[in-house]
């Protein structure tokens, strides 16, 4: 069965080849839905672009018939974000895989959106730090999340995505330092350095106009190639773990850890989130167990620079137990800290967590909090996710040192049962109500969470938000429906 | 509430809906990659998303949407979703690749959406239908009359083989009316190591490209044909050349779902299934066979999707041809696990030839880029693939089953 009208599908066809667009509804249907609790919607086309000529001219097309455009690599997002609330055409940028530059010696690499996880570690892996020819190390690396190796790199960084080097440099988004892009009106601007050179080393010092197509969730424009800081793989790694008896003990040792920025990540996760797969429904965790478990990586070019790292973080532990703050010790398991020094990995990405006992659903409240809220609003979303039934599955995790962090509850859900995912989206929704006040911004928002936003938001900020989004896609064809301002 | 079961007419999905649910619809099953101390596997493993692109073909993910779309009656059948379904070749690298609770169902799902769409009014490909409509009276997919099937077996050969024997040396239908050669290397093989085996005329299709293509009613009767013959030949095993045939024998045979198909046809019990390769290699780590040439040439192997990814058999192979004198062995970069299928399997051959080989061009291309002279395999119908692909693209390889490879060079010690 097809969808959309045969006229707009000749012109598809026109511009990308018959090979590359389809209004078939089984084509379609995998674009309906991803991991949340979304509601299907399903589009009218699907097209893959091949290049940025192809992308100008459909989304001429689309403003000219006011059709919705919603840029689509790999439809792992955990917030809905690719889901056509209006229809319209999904543009998958899966066929725009090509690793265009990695600059060995200025370190960064240019990518098109369809550049996986996995491709982008394996070129990067291969690569070595060095100048005129002279290499010093082995490799390099970026900042790898948590999710499918198939996920794009480039739609990760422009959605704040976090990184295994957040705790060190920051999170993805912050490792942006070039991008060419498409406006929703069909007009293609460099922003950064490239804007005046092959270099795509910065943004700075110009103008942040990459701000206008950071966190938007696609609905400004669609970004066509990117430039990315690249780091050298530090050869030396160690996983340093303790455990604690509450959110507020946890927090006062990651606090005063990540003060002297030795570490590449610092987490924390419940107890419930350290249970594979996580407790569902909820039960109570033994009466003996640490609330929190927390692990920090650590990196380094020799086993001395590494052997002081461990002895500061043993210091912190100490000075904070002799502050009478109750950290427990515990062993990693290894295949944990496998999954903490090897990344990317399939491991770490998979929603294996997720899938027998909770019924194939997962979904987040979350994620971006000044650390001083974590313990307050751990302690509130515990007492929501409890009364409906879900475990606090809460995890922590400092990005780049005393400013703020993840504060992210992982929620699994039974999508068979529309009782489970009433209660998982009403829990979400109301650890948002919560957190908003705390300082909590949910990043990747579904549209349930972005209406939160809204309704709190400083009046200033929705005009101005307004007028960019009206200055740069007038016929709001740009992913609509997801901000909830047009 | 769209996420719930409305569509109950699919009985034999409706029944694996449970595990179809599961999916969290990660993509991890999209694409190839595993972690290395020195360098990270990443490479695109499916072949039907490799040529057709849309995430409905990319991968587990796109078909068990597509599952749950029917069940959810979201969208009807079509020649479209027909498409979808008969374009993957089978080859598990969506499982290979896939974490969650639903892995061990993956084939099994596509089979299954398959044999509801053999009750729809869609486009199932013609040869699909044109095999499917003769197997029945003449028990093989290539439309020959039974009564030839032996065909390929010197006479002489034949009345010298036992009535009853240890081994049943079963070649299946590729090697028994396509690839004659093979089965004849096979009992030259056979004979030379004094394998007490014999070859039966009423052996019937393993059944595989019906499995495979979800034709489970047609397939009964196959099974439960075939599962007989240990008994009335005195057998306690079987032995084949052919992969299709030792994933169908050992496991849909053997194995409970979704491994395999017991819970629908029976166990067959009592009776071992080896794959040449296994039998070679044990009389090798006994010391039973004397090499008595050598073959110099660098060689890469093509891992068989029924024999790899399907029965995790990577290394006997292997072992086999290592142990060969002069033999170079070299891999491809998709190899073992992450293997690419040579495009052939799932009934993608019979159903679509031209997209079959293309896809077996592009493994021809992978591996003249190892620098080797000669491909082989384990499986008549890899065999079959990637021998057409390689005149098709003028490739200068050669292509030699294993067996071809050890035949000439070995005797019994």
């Amino acid at each position: 069965m097809a969808r959309g009208n045969n006229e707009i599908l000749a012109n598809l066809e026109q511009i990308v080849g018959p090979e590359y667009v389809s209004n078939e509804e089984a084509d379609l249907q995998p674009y309906t839905w991803d991991m949340t609790w979304a509601e299907p919607r399903m589009p009218d086309y699907v097209v893959m672009p091949k290049t940025v000529t192809e992308i100008q001219r459909v989304l001429r097309l689309a403003n000219h018939r006011k059709i919705p455009v919603i840029p689509y690599c790999n439809g792992t997002n955990i917030g809905g974000l690719c889901v056509p609330e209006e229809g319209g055409i999904i543009m998958d940028l899966k066929k725009m895989d090509r690793i265009l530059k990695i600059d060995p010696e200025t370190c960064y690499a240019v990518i098109e959106p369809g550049v996986s996880h996995a491709a982008f570690s394996a070129a990067l892996k291969a690569t070595n730090p060095q100048w005129k020819g002279e290499e010093f190390s082995k490799g390099f690396e970026f900042g790898w999340g948590v999710h499918p190796p198939s996920a794009s790199v480039l739609a990760m960084a422009i959605n704040h995505g976090i990184g295994h080097l957040n705790g060190r440099i920051g999170i993805n988004s912050q490792l942006m330092s070039s991008m060419e892009v498409v406006l929703p009106t069909g007009e293609v601007a460099k922003i950064g350095s490239c804007a005046y050179s092959d270099s795509w080393h910065s943004f700075l010092p110009l103008p942040r106009m990459d701000g206008l197509f950071t966190g938007w969730l696609g609905t400004t424009g669609i970004v066509t190639k990117l430039g990315v800081w690249i780091f050298p793989i530090r050869p030396y790694r160690d996983v340093l773990t303790i455990a604690a008896a509450s959110a507020e003990d946890i927090t006062k040792y990651m606090v005063r850890w990540r003060h002297y920025s030795l570490c590449d990540e610092v987490t924390a996760v419940s107890w419930w989130l350290a249970q594979i797969p996580i407790v569902f429904p909820y039960s109570p965790k033994p009466a003996d167990a640490p609330e929190f478990f927390s692990y920090t990586v650590i990196s380094g070019w020799s086993e001395e620079e590494l052997a002081y790292k461990r002895k500061m973080w043993k210091e912190v532990v100490e000075k904070e137990r002799a502050k009478g703050t109750k950290l427990i010790d515990f062993e990693y398991p290894p295949e944990a800290k496998k999954g903490r020094t090897e990344l990317p990995s399939r491991i770490v990405g998979s929603t294996k967590n997720y899938s027998k006992s909770c019924g194939g659903g997962i979904a987040w409240p979350g994620t971006f909090a000044p650390c001083k809220s974590w313990p307050i609003l751990y302690e509130k979303w515990k007492e929501i996710y409890i009364r409906h039934g879900l475990s606090p599955a809460t995890r922590f995790t400092d990005y780049q040192g005393a400013h703020y962090g993840m504060l992210r509850c992982m929620t699994p859900f039974n999508k068979r049962d529309p009782a489970s995912v009433q209660a998982a989206r009403d829990a979400m929704v109301e650890c948002v109500r919560a957190g908003l006040p705390e300082g909590m911004l949910p990043y990747k928002p579904p549209v349930e969470y972005q209406n939160e936003l809204n309704a709190v938001a400083d009046a200033g900020y929705l005009y101005l938000m307004t007028k960019i989004k009206d200055m740069l896609d007038p016929n709001n064809i740009m992913n609509p429906g997801k901000l909830g301002i047009r | 509430m769209s996420h719930l079961l409305k569509n109950k007419n699919l009985k034999e999905l409706a029944k694996i809906y449970d595990w179809v649910s599961m999916c969290t619809h990660c993509g991890n099953c999209k694409y190839g990659y595993e972690y290395g101390p020195t360098a990270n596997f990443a490479a695109m493993l499916c072949v039907q998303g490799d040529k057709f692109n849309f995430d409905s073909y990319r991968g587990s993910r796109g078909k068990v949407s597509l599952a749950r779309s029917l069940l959810h009656n979201r969208i009807g059948w079509s020649d479209k979703v027909a498409h979808v379904l008969f374009t993957c070749t089978s080859c598990g690298a969506c499982q290979q690749m896939c974490e969650t609770d639903i892995k061990p169902w993956i084939l099994r799902m596509f089979e299954t959406l398959r044999y509801e769409a053999w009750k729809q009014n869609v486009a199932i490909p013609e040869n699909i239908k044109a095999w499917s409509s003769t197997i029945g009276t003449l028990y093989n997919p290539y439309k020959e009359p039974h009564e030839k099937r032996l065909d390929w077996l010197p006479s002489d050969v034949r009345a010298s083989l036992p009535k009853k024997a240890e081994y049943i040396y079963f070649a299946g239908c590729t090697a028994s009316y396509r690839r004659k050669q093979l089965a004849r290397a096979t009992v030259s093989l056979l004979q030379k190591l004094k394998v007490d085996f014999t070859v039966v005329e009423d052996e019937w299709c393993c059944a595989s490209p019906l499995l495979r293509t979800g034709q489970y009613d047609l397939a009964a009767k196959f099974v439960e044909h075939n599962k007989a013959l240990p008994e009335k030949y005195g057998a306690s095993a079987f032995i084949t050349t052919c992969s299709g045939c030792y994933r169908t024998l050992g496991r849909d045979y053997m194995m409970d779902a979704p491994e395999g198909y017991a819970d629908k046809y029976g166990k067959m019990t009592g009776v071992k299934v080896l794959h040449t390769t296994h039998l070679l290699e044990e009389m090798l780590n006994k010391g039973e066979i004397e090499f008595t040439g050598s073959f110099n040439k660098k060689v890469t192997y093509h891992d068989p999707c029924h024999l790899g990814r399907h029965a995790e058999v990577y290394e006997t192979p292997r072992n086999v041809l290592k142990a060969v004198p002069g033999l170079q062995l070299v891999e491809m970069y998709r190899n073992r696990k992450f293997s690419f299928c040579c495009g052939a399997g799932g009934g993608v051959r019979g159903g679509f030839a031209d997209y079959s080989l293309e896809t077996a061009g592009k493994r021809v291309k992978e591996a003249e880029a190892t620098g080797a002279e000669l491909v082989t395999s384990a499986c008549p119908f890899c065999y079959t693939n990637l021998a057409d692909a390689i005149e098709l693209n003028k490739s200068p390889l050669k292509m030699e089953d294993i067996v071809e490879i050890i035949e000439p060079i070995v005797r019994r010690k």
